[in-house]
């Protein structure tokens, strides 16, 4: 269950809010541009206005707080670690701390705050959208954003189609797994003890049975889909109709709005 | 008591919006030697609450006891705990993953620190105590059996730990009747002759009322009725309620009485319901 409880990063979590409603090719693009304005964002006051407009966004989903804080717990420590590195290895500019041979200089805690402080927008920002998405229609935005790259024969359709049938089986082998790790710990198996090249044999009951079953449902899949006379690409109509309102328009144009705003004050 | 749940409670991922509360303040406990069914309908809690029986889950209120002990308090020895209480799930053959029967047989034992002939005694016990030879299935690949011999063959590798208690979570679910009855004919044996006690969740109504000596009835994480098959299945409105069925023979024993025949209702096998009616129709004609 404890492996359960931490990923909750990217968990669809339903709702009725204005960010739930947008189209997610909408919301994609949406997403795409702020990511690129973080990218081009020099200055904290960037990062400041930035912050901003996530958390009028984040307010207007009505995701509970405590959950969304969850999701990021996992980031965190690559967080910490690109905080670590950068005070420690970057150099340059007024020295603050000094402990032997370690020093902390005043370049280094610059731009360790800023490559942190841009990580974790980074990781909000697609956090939020994640969240306010399911993964269905989001796989259908990408099908979408991907259909220019038709031209290089990038087979959209079937990428899209893919990360569908991924993120579908992801709870059910999830499932499968715990459930195999029972019955093994049932007899005795031991999964928590020993040193590494222990734990990795003992994984062997585990992974096993999971990877027969992964087989089998994927043989089942196949053959489901078979008998349904699937055929991915062109001329497949789709069950749920994307419909662009005006809000999604809106959406998108005020978002580019406000980033472009953004990256000018912050240049 | 051996097995003793006291106001347990337990909750899936609590603190999340996908909180479900599974189980609600169960109190029950199972004797040494006995043969006990949990029923209730899908979704129910019954295999939430067996997997609190052996340690694979933690109450998140209330206590688990195994002979007065909670074995969350202390130190239980938890690896120990489920080799003596073994814990049988749904489609047991999806656990299998050695190459031979034997192997995976011998997975339980082996991890019990076991080896060599005390090791191979073990190994035999198990596939003899599910009826399977030794000899003919030993080498064979546990992949390349059949359906039936599959789950007896995961059967067989909870026995050769040799448990004093088994659960077993809906073993004979797809089965089909002839393996279904093969297999529960062999746990009733063992339950007979080893003194095994024996705690089976299922759907089976009918296998239930003759097999068990005591049954407990699950609705929506409370449980709502415990006793005798032959009592508990005369609450015919509460059992319809919980979303199961009562066995076809308890039923026309039990309408038979309500147009006032004088018959028994704790009977579940095709003989003694016979009997029961025989005798009737031979005394209406007297």
């Amino acid at each position: 269950m404890s492996g359960m409880r931490s990923i909750t990063l990217g968990h669809y979590l339903p709702g009725n809010s204005i960010l739930h409603r947008l189209d997610p090719r909408a919301k994609l693009m949406g997403l795409l541009i702020l990511i690129a304005a973080l990218f081009l964002i020099k200055t904290f006051s960037g990062f400041f206005y930035f912050g901003l407009f996530f958390v009028l966004t984040f307010v207007s989903s009505r995701l509970p707080w405590r959950y969304f804080m969850r999701g990021l717990k996992p980031v965190l420590y690559i967080v910490f670690f690109t905080l670590i590195l950068h005070f420690l290895f970057t150099k340059g500019g007024q020295v603050f701390w000094r402990f032997g041979p370690l020093t902390i200089e005043e370049n280094g805690v610059f731009l360790g705050s800023f490559m942190t402080l841009r990580l974790i927008l980074l990781v909000i920002t697609t956090l939020l959208v994640t969240l306010t998405t399911s993964p269905i229609a989001f796989a259908d935005g990408i099908e979408f954003l991907l259909r220019p790259l038709r031209v290089f024969r990038v087979p959209g359709h079937e990428i899209a189609m893919m990360m569908t049938i991924a993120l579908r089986f992801i709870p059910t082998l999830m499932e499968e797994s715990d459930k195999i790790r029972k019955a093994q710990m049932a007899r005795g198996a031991d999964f928590e003890s020993g040193n590494i090249f222990r734990r990795a044999r003992n994984l062997v009951p585990l992974l096993v049975p999971l990877f027969v079953s992964a087989f089998r449902r994927a043989d089942d899949l196949a053959v489901a889909m078979e008998s349904r006379c699937y055929r991915g690409g062109d001329n497949r109509t789709k069950m749920r109709q994307q419909q662009v309102t005006c809000l999604d328009y809106l959406g998108v144009f005020t978002t580019c709005g406000i980033a472009a705003a953004i990256v000018l004050t912050g240049v | 008591m051996l097995i003793e749940a006291r106001d347990l409670s337990y909750t899936y991922m609590p603190g999340t919006p996908f909180q479900v509360e599974a189980l609600k303040k169960i109190n029950l406990g199972i004797a040494r030697g006995e043969f006990v069914g949990v029923i209730g309908e899908t979704g129910s809690g019954k295999s939430t609450l067996v997997q609190h029986f052996n340690g694979l889950l933690k109450p998140t209120g209330g206590e688990m006891c195994v002979e007065g002990k909670n074995i969350w308090h202390g130190e239980t020895n938890l690896r120990k705990l489920r080799s003596r209480i073994a814990l049988l799930f749904q489609f047991p053959e999806h656990q299998l993953f050695e190459e031979t029967v034997f192997n995976d047989v011998a997975f339980g034992p082996r991890n019990l620190g076991m080896s060599g002939s005390e090791m191979e005694q073990r190994v035999r016990f198990g596939l003899t105590s599910m009826g399977l030879d030794f000899d003919t299935y030993r080498d064979r690949s546990p992949f390349h059996l059949s359906g039936g011999e599959k789950r007896r063959v995961a059967m067989a590798g909870i026995m050769a730990m040799r448990p004093e208690v088994v659960v077993l979570d809906e073993p004979t679910a797809g089965m089909d009747p002839v393996g279904r009855r093969k297999f529960m004919e062999q746990v009733s044996r063992l339950h007979r002759e080893e003194k095994l006690t024996v705690i089976l969740v299922t759907h089976n109504m009918e296998e239930i009322a003759r097999l068990a000596e005591r049954l407990f009835v699950f609705n929506r994480g409370e449980l709502v009725l415990q006793g005798q098959p032959a009592e508990v299945f005369k609450s015919v409105s509460l059992i319809k309620e919980t979303g199961l069925e009562i066995p076809a023979f308890s039923e026309l024993l039990q309408q038979l009485r309500q147009r006032g025949k004088e018959v028994r209702t704790d009977l579940f096998t095709v003989g003694d319901v016979a009997g029961e009616i025989l005798k009737l129709s031979r005394e209406e004609r007297t």
